[in-house]
């Protein structure tokens, strides 16, 4: 069926409202819903790089590529008194970027008469940045600090050490910001390098929500975009596979603080596997809302201040991991034996149907309220373009209803085993204010 | 003619109670928020967290409903409400599916009229909060703000914060008794304001809301200043040290003594965003852009809501051993902001940037609902907000010049810093 008819485009399919083009000069994948609500709308580029794209010595390099994207391009840059951040937010525009394990994404909230302007800048930067090297000094301070203000807090630096324990060869190891020596040593010719193995239009999806025309974006789509080929190399796979685990692990992380943390994890399967809508529902089951089981037996016992679950689906395998910060006075593990009576009750005795139905209910609403604005439903969008299957995101909800109390039974027994998880402590060593 | 003025429809269902309706095409979705006049500023002298721990309990169950009755009957809809107090009013806020807004409404009146406050849970929220208190204290830039304020306001001014240890204190010292009394005593209506968002139809709204919140006791509780004001302005420096840290906190700024229905607040505020409102402000553009010493650095206008005199704030983080180079290119960009003042460019500039951005906010029902129930809050007409972009291109460079020379006295301010300081090197 032709969707459109703007020559250059080839129209791919639809999901709920999303319409998917593939531009055929150069393979930009694009993504287009309109909503009226509000005269907003929201260009997103995501490029498939992210962490998982890096090796040891240039750890955090997509991330600090990322920074040095805004520092100035052919056509917007300080010397023409164009710079990006500059004649974006002179129009109100929120914009920023972000980069994760799978994925970097750029975005710009515009008010959609300024539509064609985030759509020039982007376009611009995709293959014209200037990566220069008087940039990437004053920047690689400041993404530094970004990492010194991470190593303030006691979660990130513990979330960091379950990840880095739990996958070794895999380079979900390291997190997205990188080490810290790395930050600082990487060089100008790395990221160079860096951009131009991924930063392609083949390598890319660009998307449009919000208060637009989808004929006149796809205009200007080609407009700004048709002046870039594919990459005239195959961008590379990561191929690195983590081994088979082999036993639980721990880590102990022991600083100035001044409450315990416990994180429990188990590794996952990748997330477009079918078991990955069973982890999610799990999650609720297990900490959303009063009702949920942590929340009833961790919180109302008043063994902590709050719980977190951790359980993104990523590319490739990933991590089902619960959080609890402590209150003052309680151990480590008494909470720890009881995340883990938890997952042995569902795994001898699974959930109950009435559990399974209110994880549905929050699901379902959690998905209405991701449509809530232009840039909520591109953000939600970005995350299911970076697992690589943007349908992800509009299926979602009805996979969902297809999860039985069984499936879920089997996750647990298949994954939330002593074998493949990895046990962390925040255990503070207490100096308090002066 | 103006998009509020247009499509938000007020009434007041029940006496002090206004509700503020936007219907609009999302599909579905309802997001909703109020609040009423009784806030931190209402609690019996000596103890400002019976106030907060009152609207804490409100989910801890009613009168003929506990607390896992009504976190059931929410989930199963997918639904949320939750309750805060804030310096001035207790919030609160919700989102829901529409065929569910009945229950969620129901379930708002029951929680707001008739709490039953159990006893053990309080024990167990104490235990809770004091535990989130406890880890603020290695927080910098908890501890770098609450230093900051405390150099500038005396005790009891709305804008003062507790230490963390005196609020944990004051956590410890709240009893039922404190809590039943200042439910009593405060909450109801007399000026409630109520604005939603989303896939609704005002008339059935209100309906509700008279079937819901009619017989509710009216308060009408005043808004008033107890006439305190900020310290005399004068340099301060002070650092607090929490061990362990890699990158520090640092609050820089002063009192300016003028409330938000000044004349001169929109040229101040407008000034103050010039200095390092957002990203390509001067601030983020040279100390984080071109020097490379912070990750972020900004400056607002703050604690100037219902007539109390307020502040203007520079924030930035450091590493410990750029932290000297930090505070120089801050007072550098500071100075130079005084002595010369902004350009008619950068004011043009920024005028595009807060009406832009005041539209890109009503992306979503969230973000209109915080403005329509934020405007109300201050006694303006819905019409203020169509108002709002014209307030702002009103604004000229000699207000805005003249405002920094007026209120801003870089001899004189107020620095904090929180974080692992090397002391020896301190200047």
């Amino acid at each position: 069926m032709a969707k459109n008819r703007v020559n250059g485009f080839e129209f791919v399919c639809s999901s709920e409202g999303i319409d998917e083009y593939k531009m055929t000069s150069n393979d930009l994948t694009i993504l287009l819903m309109e909503d009226h609500s509000a005269p907003v709308a929201t260009f997103m580029v995501t490029y498939h790089v992210g962490s998982r794209n890096e090796a040891t010595g240039h750890t955090g390099a997509t991330h600090l590529l990322e920074h040095l994207m805004f520092k100035g391009s052919r056509n917007f840059n300080k010397e023409t008194g164009t710079a990006i951040w500059t004649e974006l937010q002179n129009i109100g525009a929120q914009i920023n970027a972000t980069t994760w394990n799978d994925r970097t994404n750029y975005f710009e909230v515009v008010p959609s008469e300024h539509l064609e302007k985030a759509i020039a800048i982007e376009a611009d930067r995709m293959r014209f940045a200037f990566l220069k090297d008087e940039d990437r000094q004053p920047e690689m301070t400041v993404v530094r600090n970004e990492y010194e203000r991470g190593e303030n807090s006691p979660f990130d630096v513990l979330d960091k050490n379950i990840w880095a324990t739990a996958y070794q060869a895999h380079p979900y190891h390291h997190s997205t910001i990188g080490w810290r020596s790395d930050i600082e040593n990487v060089s100008t010719k790395r990221l160079q390098e860096f951009y131009n193995t991924y930063y392609w239009p083949n390598n890319a999806t660009a998307t449009i929500i919000g208060d637009f025309d989808k004929e006149q974006a796809l205009v200007l789509i080609k407009k700004y975009f048709e002046e870039h080929s594919a990459s005239d190399h195959k961008v590379p796979d990561m191929y690195t596979e983590e081994p088979k685990q082999e036993g639980p692990r721990r880590t102990v992380v022991s600083r100035a603080g001044q409450a315990g943390v416990v994180g429990i994890g188990h590794k996952t399967p990748e997330g477009l596997s079918e078991e990955t809508y069973a982890f999610q529902l799990l999650s609720k089951i297990l900490s959303e809302g009063k009702t949920s089981r942590f929340n009833k037996s961790i919180i109302d016992k008043g063994l902590a201040t709050s719980i977190f679950m951790y359980d993104f689906p990523f590319r490739d395998n990933g991590m089902f991991i619960t959080y609890a910060f402590l209150t003052p006075n309680t151990e480590h593990k008494t909470v720890e034996n009881i995340i883990l009576g938890e997952y042995k009750s569902i795994i001898e005795d699974g959930v109950s149907e009435e559990e399974l139905s209110r994880a549905k209910a929050q699901t379902r609403a959690t998905v209405a309220f991701s449509r809530d604005g232009s840039y909520a439903a591109a953000s939600a969008l970005n995350e299911a373009i970076a697992i690589g299957k943007w349908t992800f995101y509009t299926t979602f909800v009805d996979r969902i209803e297809n999860v039985s109390t069984d499936d879920i039974k089997e996750i647990a027994n298949k994954y939330l085993v002593s074998d493949q998880s990895t046990t962390g402590w925040f255990v503070p060593q207490k100096e308090g204010v002066e | 003619m103006g998009f509020f003025k247009d499509q938000v429809q007020t009434k007041e269902p029940v006496p002090g109670f206004t509700s503020y309706v936007m219907s609009t095409s999302v599909k579905d979705v309802i997001t909703f928020a109020g609040s009423f006049v009784g806030g931190t500023v209402f609690s019996p002298a000596g103890n400002q967290k019976i106030a907060s721990l009152t609207a804490a309990m409100l989910d801890k169950g009613t009168k003929s409903k506990d607390k896992y009755v009504i976190s059931d009957m929410l989930e199963s809809a997918g639904a949320e409400l939750s309750f805060s107090s804030t310096r001035h009013h207790v919030q609160f806020a919700g989102h829901c599916l529409k065929n569910d807004l009945e229950t969620v409404i129901k379930l708002l009146g029951e929680q707001l009229q008739t709490p039953a406050f159990p006893g053990k849970e309080l024990k167990i929220l104490k235990t809770r909060l004091i535990g989130n208190l406890e880890r603020t204290k290695e927080d910098t830039k908890k501890q770098a703000l609450i230093g900051f304020l405390r150099n500038l306001y005396p005790e009891n001014h709305p804008n003062h914060r507790l230490t963390t240890d005196k609020a944990i204190d004051q956590i410890l010292g709240t009893g039922m008794k404190d809590i039943s009394t200042f439910h009593q005593k405060i909450y109801g209506p007399g000026n409630l304001n109520f604005a939603i968002v989303g896939d609704v139809i005002s008339d059935k709204v209100n309906d509700l809301i008279y079937e819901v919140f009619h017989g509710w006791d009216e308060k009408n509780i005043k808004l008033e200043t107890n006439g305190l004001n900020a310290f005399p302005v004068e340099k301060k420096e002070e650092q607090i040290h929490i061990p362990d840290k890699t990158s520090a906190d640092m609050y820089l700024g002063q009192s300016v003594g003028i409330d938000r229905d000044h004349e001169d607040y929109y040229p101040l505020m407008m000034a103050i965003y010039i200095l390092g409102g957002n990203f390509s402000a001067r601030l983020m553009q040279n100390v984080r852009d071109k020097q490379g010493l912070t990750y972020g650095i900004g400056s607002s206008i703050g604690g100037v809501s219902f007539g109390n005199d307020g502040y203007w704030s520079t924030w930035g983080t450091f590493a410990p051993d750029l932290l000297d180079a930090g505070k120089e290119a801050t007072m550098e960009q500071v100075s130079d902001w005084y002595n010369n003042g902004a350009t008619l460019q950068e004011l043009e500039n920024k005028k595009t940037t807060l009406t832009g951005s005041f539209k890109v906010g009503m992306d979503s029902t969230g973000g209109l609902t915080a403005k329509i129930l934020s405007n109300a809050e201050k006694n303006r007409s819905v019409e203020y907000l169509d108002q709002y972009p014209e307030i702002i291109r009103g604004i000229t460079l000699k207000q805005v010049n003249n405002a920094i020379k007026h209120y801003i006295d870089p001899k004189k301010l107020t620095l904090v810093i929180a974080g692992t300081i090397d002391k020896a090197s301190w200047t």
